[in-house]
C-alpha cells in the first residue's frame, strides 16, 4: 500500500556534490567512496552479508538439499550422482542400469555421502505428512510429506530470481524511458510523462491478478508482469536526474563538441544518474519478493509443482495446527526483505551528501 | 491534539465492545449444553443459521444457475412430484398422484391437488403449471441451460382447471422425473398482465424473432425484475437478503400442506444463510456461536479443528457420502493413452489407498465405476486396481515402452519416431485435492520413468480446454443426482463431439448400444442388468482411472432433532428444536 | 487556479480512456469464456474440479443464445465502442452473474472499501508523522534508531503472513477470541441499537483489517517525514530563528512543520492508487464485502462489465487523488504558482 520505507525525492542532490564519476575511472571514484561510507553503518553491513549468504544458498541449492548423494560407492564402483544427474540432463551421459531411477536412500551401498538436507523440495512422502520439526525433517513436512527445509532452500532460488529478473526488466524499461524523457524534454517528455501517469493510475495489483489469472502459470510470465508494472519509480528518478544533469556544463560542452546524443546519454550522463536508481533497485527486489508471496497466496503466479515460500505459506492458511508451515517460510521472506531494505537504506545514507557531516 | 483524544475514545469503545462480545459468547456457550434427552413430538420455533461460502447469484427460479441458489429456492418452490428422501422413489406433491402414462410412453397426464395455494394466499391451479412450462420453453427467457434440459417436451395443454397433459418427443424413462420436477411458479406474480395467455407451448418453439410482442415483453420483465424476490408455494417464504452478509427465509404459517398426511412438515421458524466466503473463518464463527450448520468441513478441519471435548459437547459431526466421484481422465485420443494397457498400467501405478489416507484423511471410499455405489445398479464385483508397480511395468513393457537411451525415461517408437513417455496434467487453480493427487502421481511416475508435467490454469480456461479435448490428462469429479443414473451423456460416442460431456473421446460400439437401450427400458431390473455389463466393460478398458467417492463431513449444533442422513445428503427442512433448547425467539409466530 | 483545474480535468479524459482500453484488451484478449462458466453453474465447481450432470446436454446452442444476449458475439471494437458510449451515461452494463446493474453493485460496496482505506490512511498518518518528527528532532539517538529499525521490521513482514496469524490466534478458534474473524457487523446487529453501540460494533470488526492494511505504511511515511524535516531543519531561516532566541518548540511547530508537511501531501497521491487493489487480500481473508473482493471474483469469473468498471473507477479515483494532492500542495506551499502569483 505504501511507498518504500526510504525517503522521497532524494534524487535531486545526490551524486553531484559527492563527486561525479569520471568516465575514465581515475582517482577515487564515487563508488569507492560510497562503499566506505556504507561500511560505517554496521547494521547495513550485516544485512549486506546476510543477503550475500542468501545468494550463495540460492546458487548452491542443489548441493545443499538433494535426494542424491555427493559420492556413492556401490558394488565396488564409485559414482558422483549429483554431478552425473546434471550431465544426464544435458544429454552428455547416461545412467548405468543399476542406478536408473533408484531411490538412493534405500540402496544398500558401501558408502554414501548425502548433502546436509537429503531431500529435494518436490520429494513426496505420503507416509510422513505434517511432521513437526524433528529428527529426519529439521523444519517439518507439509501435507504431502515434502521437507520444509528443502523447500525453503530451493524456494530461495525462485524468490530471488523473480526479484532480480522482475527488477531487471523494470530497470531497463524505466531507465530507457526516463532517460529519453529527461534528455530530450518537450513533447517526448510530455508523452512519456503521460505514460508515467497512466501506469501510476492503473490499479496495479488488480491488473497483476488479472494477468496472472489469464496467462499460463509460469515463473517467467510472473517476472515479466511484475517488472512491467513496476518500472515507474525508476523511470521518474531517472528522468529527474537526467533533467538536472543535462544542464550541467560538461554535458553542454560535450554536445557542443558534436558528441552524438546517444553517446552523451549513455556514457556521460547515465553513470552519474544511476545512484538514486540503485536504491530503488535494491528496494524493488524486496518489493518483488513480497509481491510474489501475495500472488502465491492467492494461488496464482507459479506452476503447481514448484515449491515457493509463498506456496508453503499458503498451505499454512488451511492447516493452522502446522505452525511450522507458517513460521519458517514467513521468516525466510521476512529476513530476505528486511535484509534488502537495510542494504538499500544503508546505500541511500551512504549516497546522501547531507548526512556526511553528521556522522 | 484532538486526534489523540478521539483515538482514546475509540479505543475505549473497542475495549468495551470486546468485553461485551466476550460475555455474550460465554453466555451462549453456557446455554448450549446438551438439552435433556427427552425430545417428544416435533415443535415449532427457533432458527437455523446455515453457512454459505458465497451469495447465490440471484434468486430467479428459472434463470439462476448456481448451487446455492438451487438450495435456497428449494425451500420456496415446489413441483408436481418429489422424491422420498430415503427410498428416492417418486412421490406426488402438488400432483394428486403419479401421472398416467400413455402406451407409447409419450404422453403424461397429471391431476393437480385442489387445496394448494401460494404464499400470498392465492390458489394454485393448472394455469400456473402451464405457465411454468411456457416460461421455461420461451426462448427469450434467460435460461438457456435449463431450457435445453427440457428439449424433450414438445407440448403441454390444460385438459381442465386441474389436469395438465404433456407430450414428449421420444420415450425416455426419466421423462416422468423431469416433468415432475418442473418448478411451479405463480402466474399472477410472475406474469401479472397475463402476457403469455395466448402463446401455446408449440408456438414458443419458433424462432425467437418471430414471437409476438407480448411474449417479448413478458421475457424482458421476467428476466430483469425477479432476481431478489422469489415467491412460490413452498413452506418457507423469502424474507430478505443483504448481499455479502446474510439471507433469510421465514416459515409460512399458512402453508397449504400444514398438517396434511403425506406432505413433509417443517418446524423451524427461520432459516438464515450467513455468507462467509472463507472456510476457516466459517469454522471459527461456528465455534463462537455464530453458525449452527456447516455443510462441508475440509478434511483438515475435520481431523484437527473439531475434535476437542468442548466442541463435541456442542456440535454433532455427520459423515456421509453423496453421489459424487473423482477420477483421472485420460484423453483416449492421445497417442500414448490410446492403448488400454497403458491406461491399466497407470491405474496400477496410482496408489489410491495411500492417497485416500493422506490427502483425504481417509474421508472417502475407493470406487471402480461411474455409478453411485449405494444404487442397485452399482456392480460390486468389479476388479479394484490395487497399487502394483510391478504389474504396471509389465503392462508397459508389453505395450512397447522401454528405456532405450538410459536417461531414466521410458520411450517407444510411434509412427517411426522415438517419443519419450511424457505428458501433461491440466488442473484448475483452486482445486486443492485434485492438485495434491496430481502431485503425488507426478512424483510416483517419475520414479518409474514417466515424466508428467503439471499445468494449472484458471477454471474458465480449464473448462474450455476440457470441452475442446485440449488436454492429455485431467483430474476432475462428477456430481450426479442420487436417483436413477443415466451415463449416456458421458460415455456415448456421439457426446464426444460438439463439446459434449464425453471429454475423453471414449468410443465403444457395444457401450453405445447398451446406453441407448437403457434409456428406453422402463423395467428397473432390466436396467440394472444392462448397466452391470456396461460397468464391466469400463472396468476392463479403464478410460478413466476411477478414484474416490468422497465423504462429506457436516457439523450441526446438537440442539437440532430429526437430523438424518439420506442418500442425497441432509434435509434441514425436517429439523426441529425442543422448546427448552431453543436459542432464537421470533417475534410472534403462530405454530 | 480555476483554469488550471479545468485543464487538469480535461487531461484526465484521454488518460481514462487509455486505461479503460487497456483493461478491455487485457480481459477480452485473454482466454476463458464466461459463457462456459455460466453453463457449468458458476465458480462453485472450481474447488473440486467438479461438473454437475444435470445441465450439460446440448449446451452450445444455449451458450450462443447467452452470448447474443450480452452482445459478446459482436466484433471487439464494436463492443468497446458501445461500452464507451454507455459510459457517458454512467451505464456500466449488467453483471453476468446476476444481471444486476454494475453501477449499483459498485455503489453498494464502495463505502466499505473507502471506509477501510480512509481509516487505514488516517492510522498511518497518525502514527507515522509523530514518529518521523521525533526521529528528526532526535536524530541518530538510540530511540530514533530503534524506532526506525522497528518500522523497517514491520515493513518486511508479509501481509499474508500477518493476516493469517491474526485469524488463527486472536480471532476465536482454538486460541484467543479478541476480534471477530469475519464480516463488518455482528450477527445480531440491528438498526435500532443506540448509536454508540453500533459504532463500537463496527469498530471492533474493522480494527484488525485496518491495522493490517496500515502497518507497512508506518515505516515509509515516517521516513519521509524524517527526511523532509531534516532537510528543512538544516535551512538557513531555521538557524536564523534559533539565533534570534525563539524557543526550539516554536521553531519546530511554527516554522518547520508547515514546510515539512509538504511532501506528506504528495505522498497521499501515491497511496491512493492502492485503494482497490491493496485491500483484496484483507477483504478475502476477513470476508469483507468490499470492492477488492468484487474485483477478484469478477476476474475469476470473467465478468467483463464489472472488471471494466472497476478498472475505470479505480483509475478515476487515483487521478482525482493526484489532482487533489496537487491542489492541496498549492494551498500549503506558497512557492507554487498556478499561473496566479509570480515566484
Amino acid at each position: 500500500m505504501s511507498p518504500g520505507p526510504s525517503g522521497g525525492d532524494t534524487g535531486t542532490a545526490l551524486g553531484s556534490e559527492a563527486g561525479l564519476a569520471k568516465t575514465d575511472g581515475g582517482g577515487e571514484g564515487l563508488w569507492i567512496y560510497v562503499w566506505r561510507q556504507f561500511k560505517r553503518n554496521s547494521l547495513a553491513l550485516s544485512a549486506f552479508y546476510a543477503v550475500c549468504l542468501l545468494l550463495l544458498t540460492a546458487l548452491s541449492a542443489d548441493f545443499l538439499a538433494n535426494d542424491k548423494p555427493y559420492y556413492l560407492k556401490y558394488r565396488g564402483q564409485s559414482y558422483f550422482p549429483i554431478l552425473r544427474g546434471y550431465l544426464v540432463q544435458m544429454g552428455l551421459a547416461k545412467w548405468p542400469a543399476e542406478l536408473l531411477n533408484v531411490d538412493f536412500k534405500k540402496l544398500e551401498s558401501e558408502k554414501a555421502l548425502f548433502p546436509p538436507v537429503p531431500y529435494r523440495a518436490s520429494n513426496i512422502d505420503l507416509t510422513a505428512p505434517f511432521e513437526s520439526p524433528s529428527g529426519p525433517h529439521w523444519l517439518g513436512t507439509d501435507k504431502l510429506g515434502r521437507d520444509v527445509m528443502a523447500g525453503i532452500i530451493h524456494g530461495s532460488r525462485i524468490s530471488l530470481s523473480i526479484g532480480f529478473v522482475a527488477v531487471g526488466i523494470a530497470l531497463v524499461v524505466g531507465v530507457v524511458l526516463g532517460a529519453l524523457a529527461g534528455f530530450f524534454g518537450s513533447w517526448v517528455d510530455m508523452i512519456i510523462s503521460r505514460l508515467f501517469e497512466i501506469m501510476l493510475s492503473l490499479p496495479t495489483f488488480f491488473l497483476l491478478i488479472t494477468l496472472a489469472a489469464v496467462l499460463p502459470q509460469s515463473i517467467f510470465i510472473t517476472m515479466a508482469v511484475i517488472g512491467l508494472t513496476g518500472w515507474v519509480g525508476i523511470g521518474r528518478f531517472t528522468r529527474s536526474e537526467f533533467l538536472r544533469i543535462r544542464n550541467l556544463d560538461y554535458v553542454t560542452a560535450a554536445l557542443a563538441l558534436g558528441v552524438p546524443n546517444r553517446r552523451v546519454m549513455f556514457r556521460h550522463i547515465l553513470p552519474n544518474a544511476l545512484a538514486p536508481v540503485l536504491v530503488s533497485v535494491v528496494l524493488g527486489v524486496a518489493g518483488a519478493i513480497l509481491l510474489e508471496s501475495s500472488l502465491s497466496f492467492l494461488g496464482i503466479g507459479v506452476p503447481a509443482d514448484t515449491v515457493t515460500w509463498g506456496s508453503i505459506l499458503n498451505e499454512a492458511r488451511s492447516n493452522t495446527f502446522a505452525w511450522w508451515l507458517a513460521v519458517f517460510p514467513g521468516a525466510a521472506i521476512f529476513i530476505t526483505v528486511l535484509g534488502y531494505y537495510l542494504v538499500g537504506e544503508g546505500l541511500r545514507e551512504a549516497l546522501d551528501p547531507r548526512l556526511r557531516g553528521s556522522r | 491534539m484532538k486526534r489523540a483524544g478521539r483515538c482514546l475514545v475509540l479505543s475505549g469503545l473497542l475495549l468495551v465492545a470486546a468485553c461485551e462480545k466476550g460475555e455474550r459468547v460465554a453466555a451462549d456457550n453456557a446455554a448450549s449444553q446438551p438439552a435433556a434427552a427427552q425430545a417428544g413430538p416435533p415443535t415449532t420455533g427457533d432458527w437455523l443459521i446455515n453457512h454459505s461460502l458465497s451469495d447465490p447469484e440471484q434468486l430467479n427460479p428459472l434463470t439462476s444457475n448456481d448451487g446455492t441458489a438451487s438450495e435456497i429456492l428449494g425451500y420456496i418452490f415446489e413441483s408436481l412430484l418429489t422424491r422420498d428422501p430415503r427410498t428416492l422413489e417418486l412421490r406426488p406433491l402438488i400432483a394428486e398422484s403419479r401421472p398416467a402414462i400413455s402406451q407409447d410412453k409419450l404422453i403424461y397426464t397429471f391431476k393437480i391437488r385442489r387445496d394448494v395455494h401460494f404464499q400470498d394466499g392465492r390458489p394454485l391451479t393448472g394455469e400456473d403449471v402451464l405457465f411454468s412450462v411456457k416460461a421455461i420453453k420461451c426462448p427469450l427467457v434467460n435460461a438457456p441451460f435449463l431450457r435445453v434440459y427440457y428439449n424433450s417436451v414438445v407440448d403441454a395443454q390444460l385438459l381442465d382447471k386441474y389436469t395438465i397433459r404433456f407430450v414428449t418427443k421420444e420415450p425416455y424413462f426419466l421423462n416422468e422425473s423431469q416433468l415432475g420436477g418442473i418448478t411451479i411458479l405463480p402466474r399472477h406474480y410472475y406474469d401479472p398482465e397475463n402476457l403469455l395467455k395466448d402463446a401455446a407451448v408449440r408456438d414458443l418453439l419458433r424462432d425467437p424473432s418471430q414471437l409476438p410482442e407480448n411474449v417479448k415483453n413478458f421475457a424482458a420483465n421476467f428476466n430483469e425484475n425477479y432476481s431478489r424476490n422469489p415467491m412460490g408455494s413452498g413452506p418457507y417464504k423469502f424474507l430478505g437478503w443483504r448481499t455479502g452478509q446474510d439471507l433469510d427465509l421465514v416459515r409460512d404459517v399458512n402453508y397449504w400442506g400444514k398438517g396434511k398426511v403425506g406432505i413433509d412438515q417443517v418446524y423451524l421458524d427461520r432459516v438464515k444463510y450467513r455468507i462467509i466466503n472463507n472456510q476457516d473463518a466459517a469454522l471459527v464463527t461456528l465455534k463462537s456461536g455464530g453458525l449452527d450448520l456447516i455443510d462441508r468441513l475440509t478434511p483438515v478441519q475435520h481431523m484437527r479443528g473439531t475434535g476437542s471435548e468442548r466442541f463435541n459437547r456442542q456440535f454433532q459431526k455427520l459423515l456421509y457420502f453423496t453421489p459424487f466421484y473423482s477420477y483421472i481422465g485420460w484423453n483416449n485420443n492421445h497417442p500414448i493413452f490410446k492403448d488400454k494397457r497403458v491406461r491399466q498400467a497407470l491405474s496400477y501405478l496410482t496408489n489410491r489407498r495411500q492417497i485416500l489416507k493422506t490427502v483425504l484423511f481417509g474421508l472417502g471410499e475407493l470406487v471402480d465405476g461411474p455409478i453411485y455405489f449405494f444404487r442397485p445398479e452399482y456392480d460390486k464385483s468389479l476388479h479394484s486396481y490395487p497399487y502394483d508397480p510391478k504389474k504396471a511395468m509389465d503392462l508397459l513393457a508389453q505395450a512397447g515402452w522401454k528405456d532405450t537411451d538410459g536417461d531414466g525415461i521410458l520411450d517407444k517408437v510411434i509412427d517411426g519416431k522415438t517419443i519419450p513417455f511424457r505428458f501433461e496434467f491440466k488442473s484448475p487453480s483452486g482445486a486443492s485435492t485434485g492438485k495434491s493427487v496430481v502431485l503425488v502421481l507426478q512424483d510416483e511416475l517419475k520414479r518409474h520413468g514417466i515424466t508428467a508435467t503439471i499445468r494449472e490454469i484458471d477454471w474458465t480456461i480449464f473448462l474450455d480446454d476440457v470441452k475442446n479435448h485440449k488436454f492429455d490428462a485431467v483430474v476432475m469429479a462428477w456430481g450426479m443426482p442420487a436417483s436413477e443414473p443415466d451415463e449416456y451423456q458421458v460415455w456415448h460416442s456421439s457426446q464426444a463431439a460438439n463439446r459434449g460431456s464425453n471429454h475423453i473421446s471414449y468410443k465403444n460400439g457395444r457401450v453405445d448400444k447398451i446406453l441407448e437401450d437403457y434409456r428406453r427400458e422402463f423395467d428397473a431390473k432390466k436396467r440394472v442388468e444392462l448397466y452391470r455389463e456396461f460397468q464391466k466393460i469400463l472396468n476392463q478398458e479403464q478410460p478413466y482411472t476411477f478414484l474416490f467417492a468422497s465423504k462429506f463431513v457436516s457439523v450441526v449444533h446438537r440442539r437440532f432433532r430429526g437430523v438424518e442422513i439420506y442418500p442425497a445428503g441432509l434435509k434441514p427442512q425436517d429439523w426441529w428444536v425442543p422448546p427448552s433448547a431453543q436459542r432464537y425467539a421470533s417475534k410472534v409466530m403462530a405454530p | 487556479m480555476g483554469s488550471y483545474i479545468v485543464q487538469r480535468l480535461a487531461l484526465l479524459v484521454p488518460t481514462l480512456i487509455g486505461i479503460s482500453l487497456m483493461g478491455f484488451l487485457v480481459t477480452r484478449l485473454a482466454p476463458g469464456d464466461p459463457a462456459e462458466l455460466r453453463a457449468a453453474g458458476g465458480l462453485g465447481g472450481a474447488r473440486e474440479a467438479a461438473l454437475s450432470r444435470g445441465k450439460q446436454s446440448a449446451v452450445d446452442e444455449a451458450m450462443a443464445q447467452w452470448r447474443a444476449q450480452y452482445g459478446l458475439d459482436r466484433p471487439l471494437h464494436v463492443q468497446y465502442g458501445i461500452w464507451l458510449k454507455n459510459l457517458v451515461t454512467l451505464d456500466f452494463g449488467e453483471s453476468f452473474k446476476d444481471n444486476q446493474p454494475v453501477w449499483n453493485k459498485i455503489l453498494e460496496r464502495l463505502p466499505v472499501t473507502i471506509k477501510l482505506n480512509i481509516f487505514s490512511i488516517l492510522l498511518v498518518y497518525v502514527i507515522a508523522i509523530p514518529l518521523g518528527i521525533y526521529s528528526a528532532t532526535h536524530p541518530n539517538s538510540w530511540s530514533d534508531q530503534t524506532a526506525t529499525f522497528g518500522a523497517f521490521v514491520l515493513f518486511a513482514v508479509p501481509l499474508v503472513w500477518a493476516a493469517t496469524m491474526a485469524i488463527v490466534f486472536i480471532c476465536g478458534g482454538d486460541f484467543l477470541y479478541l476480534f471477530p474473524p469475519a464480516g463488518l457487523t455482528s450477527l445480531d446487529y440491528a438498526p435500532d441499537w443506540p448509536w454508540w453501540e453500533k459504532v463500537a460494533d463496527q469498530a471492533w470488526h474493522l480494527f484488525l483489517p485496518v491495522v493490517l492494511l496500515s502497518y507497512d505504511g508506518f515505516a515509509g511515511l515516517s521516513r519521509y517525514m524524517r527526511a523532509s524535516m531534516l532537510e528543512v531543519l538544516s535551512q538557513d531561516y531555521v538557524q536564523v530563528a534559533r539565533a534570534k532566541g525563539v524557543s526550539e518548540r516554536i521553531v519546530v511547530l511554527k516554522h518547520v512543520m508547515r514546510n515539512s508537511l509538504i511532501p506528506m501531501v504528495t505522498i497521499l497521491a501515491s497511496i491512493l492508487p492502492g485503494l482497490i487493489g491493496g485491500s483484496i487480500i484483507i477483504e478475502t481473508i476477513f470476508s469483507i464485502p468490499g470492492l477488492g473482493q468484487l474485483g477478484y471474483e469478477a476476474v475469476l469469473a470473467r465478468d467483463y462489465p464489472i472488471v471494466m468498471a472497476l478498472f475505470t473507477v479505480s483509475a478515476l479515483l487515483t487521478l482525482l487523488g493526484i489532482l487533489l494532492s496537487d491542489l492541496l500542495l498549492a494551498v500549503v506551499d506558497p512557492r507554487i504558482a498556478f499561473g496566479r502569483r509570480a515566484q
